[in-house]
């Protein structure tokens, strides 16, 4: 399927080069309605409305995503309704989440609102997401 | 008192003014400790040039989008882009890739567009390769550009009155010295 290309997370490079990565960033003005795919690092400044899948996804405080996520790591400052995928996910004190967070590691700041199931996956699990399971209610 | 309300800042010397304090507080939480540290102690200088740069998006190289992009500022696209993409300024870069409609004040295109481009200012960089109209008032082609399509001038309602009334003014004002 197109839409979902090379996913399946690398736990194994987990540790190693994370500033390599390409960084893209997404300014306040901007709206995406459709599939953000990439390897490498994404800032969503904006708003997102649709899939992400990243390496690293940083979702600063004046962000909005609507949409699943997908990605290694994942930086919650901002506002996300729909699920996270992620070995590592830290959400911030001003971080504001509506959905499942899948992840293997996870820090949450205090301040953060949560609604949602916070289930815990081993690191195989993401790494054999080529697909993300229908979301159950 | 409570220590830790929802809008007070947390104890972190990263904090700026200029960005909210929200912003800044989450940085140092995150859990990865390798990721987390490139970016923590970055995040005193990026959180300027974050700033900054948040005025203007930048698509990298191994970003694809499939779907519309909708901006009232700058883009920069060096991926790819299926669908379509609207802002003020639009660079394409010579690594990108874009199939839809290219709308904004100005687009320079350095990559490849297969569709349409639409803007007040267009300028094809000698490495562009655009397939497609390019519907333009005012248009830079470099030498090695390629282009397959019909380039349209369509001027704006106002530059249209602004140039047409002018022949017409100029010679009504000539006959009568020629009269005289």
């Amino acid at each position: 399927m197109s839409i979902l290309p090379r996913r399946a997370i690398s736990t194994a490079k987990s540790n190693r080069e994370p500033a390599e990565l390409p960084v893209s960033l997404l300014g306040k003005a901007l709206t995406v309605r459709g599939i953000v795919d990439t390897d490498g690092e994404l800032h969503v400044h904006g708003s997102v409305l649709g899939r992400i899948n990243a390496g690293r996804l940083v979702l600063a405080v004046d962000g909005y995503v609507e949409g699943d996520v997908l990605a290694k790591d994942v930086q919650i400052g901002g506002r996300l309704t729909g699920r996270i995928f992620a070995l590592n996910v830290a959400l911030g004190s001003s971080a504001e989440v509506t959905g499942r967070v899948f992840h293997h590691t996870v820090t949450v700041a205090s301040g953060a609102r949560i609604d949602g199931r916070m289930p815990w996956r081993p690191a195989n699990f993401f790494e054999s997401l080529e697909q993300l399971p229908e979301a159950q209610s | 008192m409570t220590v830790f309300s929802r809008n007070e800042k947390m104890p972190d010397s990263n904090i700026i003014a200029k960005t909210p304090a929200r912003e800044r507080t989450d940085q140092p939480v995150a859990a990865p400790p390798d990721t987390t540290r490139a970016y923590v102690p970055a995040s005193g200088s990026s959180n300027m040039s974050v700033s900054q740069a948040s005025r203007v998006s930048v698509l990298s190289k191994a970003l694809k989008i499939t779907g519309q992009l909708e901006s009232t500022e700058d883009i920069q696209i060096e991926g790819e882009v299926e669908g379509d993409v609207r802002a003020v300024l639009v660079k394409v870069g010579g690594s990108a890739k874009v199939k839809g409609t290219v709308y904004g004040e100005q687009v320079e295109l350095a990559g490849t567009v297969d569709g349409k481009i639409e803007a007040k200012k267009v300028v094809l960089m000698s490495t562009a390769r655009m397939s497609g109209d390019v519907i333009h008032q005012d248009i830079t082609i470099e030498s090695g550009a390629f282009i397959d399509g019909h380039c349209r001038p369509e001027y704006g309602k106002t530059d249209n009155k602004t140039v047409q009334p002018v022949p017409k003014f100029v010679t009504a004002v000539r006959s009568p010295s020629q009269l005289e």
